[in-house]
């Protein structure tokens, strides 16, 4: 950490300044680019169908989609509503019981050597294939929803937390040696916050799988009569040819991912933020 | 130094295998006395570090004998407080606070809670830190970060204090710092020191002995009792007497790796 020098002039003072003009020019460069690049974008998907004579269900206008989703926002929102809580769920499920199985996998050798590759083989196995069986052994509905979306967002915390917990420096174990520390000991006290950062990736990772499981899920499980999820209502709208609901519905699916991905990255950055590079402003 | 000296480690015949096929020590034999502060130096590759591990229980000798206040030292280590250990770079926990890192033998040990931090506490008044109990291991220079780390190793009261080159990475200013600190401390805890060490002035500086070895593999080539009173003054003759003659050995253990 640098030490803050005693600002000896002012001319000093002025170069400091200019610097954090530049330093706010910068911010405001980035947020102002993006926003910028969305906005012309937008406009050459609007004027491209208008030009080309494009029927909105096969390529609707933005403000088609707009339109639908103010229209039908009735039928939108509660299944914005079904998806948000399936893919919580699911994810939640997935944290614990991932970050729970990889605990249990590294304290003993034994039981991680024997098991972790049969977890590798069940990840490859795709989810989508496996939907249908778990259909069929939990039903329609939320609880094979919630199943898909655990399974998908399962393994990465698993597989993070698993390398987190053995990447533990080797002279950090001595020290726990030296002090006589029982296994349990050194799981909680050096082991599993030495994996922190690990988990936190992992979770960031699934969290966006576990919205895909659940749209997925409700593909394959989804159920009607105001109870299906955006998945459900894509597959109903793509039936129908509704492409502008069907665009509206996508779009809200992205929308909630990346507040999802943003909300856990903002848990990550406060567990991390007292003591991990990554969670760190870098002074210049 | 009283008259009748105990003995707190004791290498015999001690050889060191690695799974490599790497000798890292090879008839090792030495026998270190209660109090005093003795230096392994030696080049790298000579089995110091190895040395101190093995007195610290880190590890199996693969032949010969190691005992530590008469013990096996890794009886040492699962019953008592005794054998502490400071590391190259200072190991400290970046998720705890400097107070909760000089904690954590003493929470480890199960000691009583109120004691404890007040030990703590103590030992990180003996280091100079009082005043940076809740910074974080990333807001200290590397001098501070190794201070933390032996206040952490003296918080548990050991007899016997193993450091293998703690001060290898610090700039020259910070290290002549903390070794006088170093010495202030250990005269003020009575605790024995195995001290490891490439530099031959901090070797003579700090050691009432000097174990100099040579490489490949790794033996003790020469005892050099540095009878010198202290504080030490690095620039009167005989200090430099002390490190010629440290030199002159330790370029005959190098010397004797390259007919090797």
């Amino acid at each position: 950490m640098p030490v803050q020098t005693a600002v000896t002039n002012n001319q000093e003072m002025a170069a400091k300044t200019r610097e954090i003009t530049r330093e706010k020019f910068k911010f405001k460069l980035s947020l102002i680019g993006p926003i910028a690049a969305l906005i012309i974008f937008l406009a050459i998907w609007q004027f491209i169908p208008m030009l080309l004579d494009i029927k909105p269900f096969i390529l609707p206008k933005p403000t088609d989609v707009l339109n639908a989703a103010i229209e039908d926002w009735n039928m939108l929102w509660p299944a914005i509503q079904i998806t948000v809580t399936e893919s919580v769920i699911g994810f939640l499920v997935s944290a614990i019981v991932g970050i729970t199985g990889a605990v249990v996998l590294a304290s003993s050798k034994i039981i991680e050597i024997s098991l972790y590759p049969y977890a590798v083989i069940l990840q490859t196995i795709p989810v989508v294939a496996v939907a249908p069986i778990i259909v069929i052994w939990f039903g329609s509905g939320y609880n094979s929803i919630v199943i898909i979306a655990f399974l998908i967002g399962f393994f990465p915390v698993v597989s993070n937390t698993l390398m987190g917990l053995n990447s533990v420096d080797k002279n950090m174990n001595d020290l726990f040696t030296l002090y006589n520390s029982s296994k349990w000991q050194t799981m909680w006290k050096l082991r599993i916050p030495a994996a922190m950062p690990y988990i936190m990736s992992g979770l960031k990772i699934s969290c966006t799988l576990a919205i895909i499981g659940a749209i997925t899920g409700e593909f394959v499980a989804g159920i009607g009569g105001g109870k299906g999820g955006l998945g459900y209502a894509i597959t109903v709208a793509a039936v129908q040819l509704k492409t502008p609901y069907l665009f509206a519905c996508a779009i809200c699916g992205a929308i909630f991912g990346i507040v999802f991905y943003l909300l856990v990255s903002l848990i990550s950055h406060y567990t991390l933020r007292s003591w991990h590079e990554s969670a760190m402003k870098v002074e210049k | 130094m009283g008259a009748i000296q105990k003995e707190v480690v004791c290498f015999r015949q001690v050889d060191k295998v690695y799974n490599t096929g790497t000798i890292a020590l090879s008839q090792f034999d030495l026998s270190i006395r209660e109090g005093e502060f003795i230096s392994f130096l030696g080049p790298s590759g000579c089995g110091k570090s190895t040395a101190l591990r093995m007195a610290a229980g880190l590890g199996n000798v693969t032949n010969g004998k190691v005992e530590v206040f008469g013990q096996d030292p890794k009886e040492v280590i699962r019953n008592t407080n005794d054998i502490a250990f400071v590391f190259q770079d200072a190991n400290l926990l970046p998720w705890r606070s400097v107070l909760d890192n000089v904690l954590l033998p003493l929470e480890l040990r199960g000691s009583d809670k109120k004691a404890r931090k007040e030990t703590a506490i103590n030992a990180l008044e003996m280091v100079g830190l009082k005043d940076y109990l809740k910074s974080y291991p990333r807001q200290l220079s590397g001098g501070m970060k190794m201070r933390v780390s032996i206040a952490r190793a003296l918080a548990a009261k050991p007899k016997m204090l193993l450091m293998d080159e703690p001060f290898a990475a610090l700039d020259e200013m910070t290290r002549q710092t903390l070794q006088m600190d170093l010495l202030d401390i250990w005269k003020k805890e009575n605790t024995s020191i195995l001290f490891v060490t490439h530099n031959v002035y901090e070797a003579v500086y700090l050691s009432s002995r000097i174990a100099v070895m040579s490489a490949r593999p790794g033996r003790l080539s020469k005892l050099i009792e540095v009878d010198l009173p202290y504080p030490r003054e690095r620039t009167i003759t005989r200090f430099n007497e002390y490190v010629e003659m440290a030199s002159k050995s330790l370029e005959h253990s190098m010397g004797r790796r390259e007919l090797v």
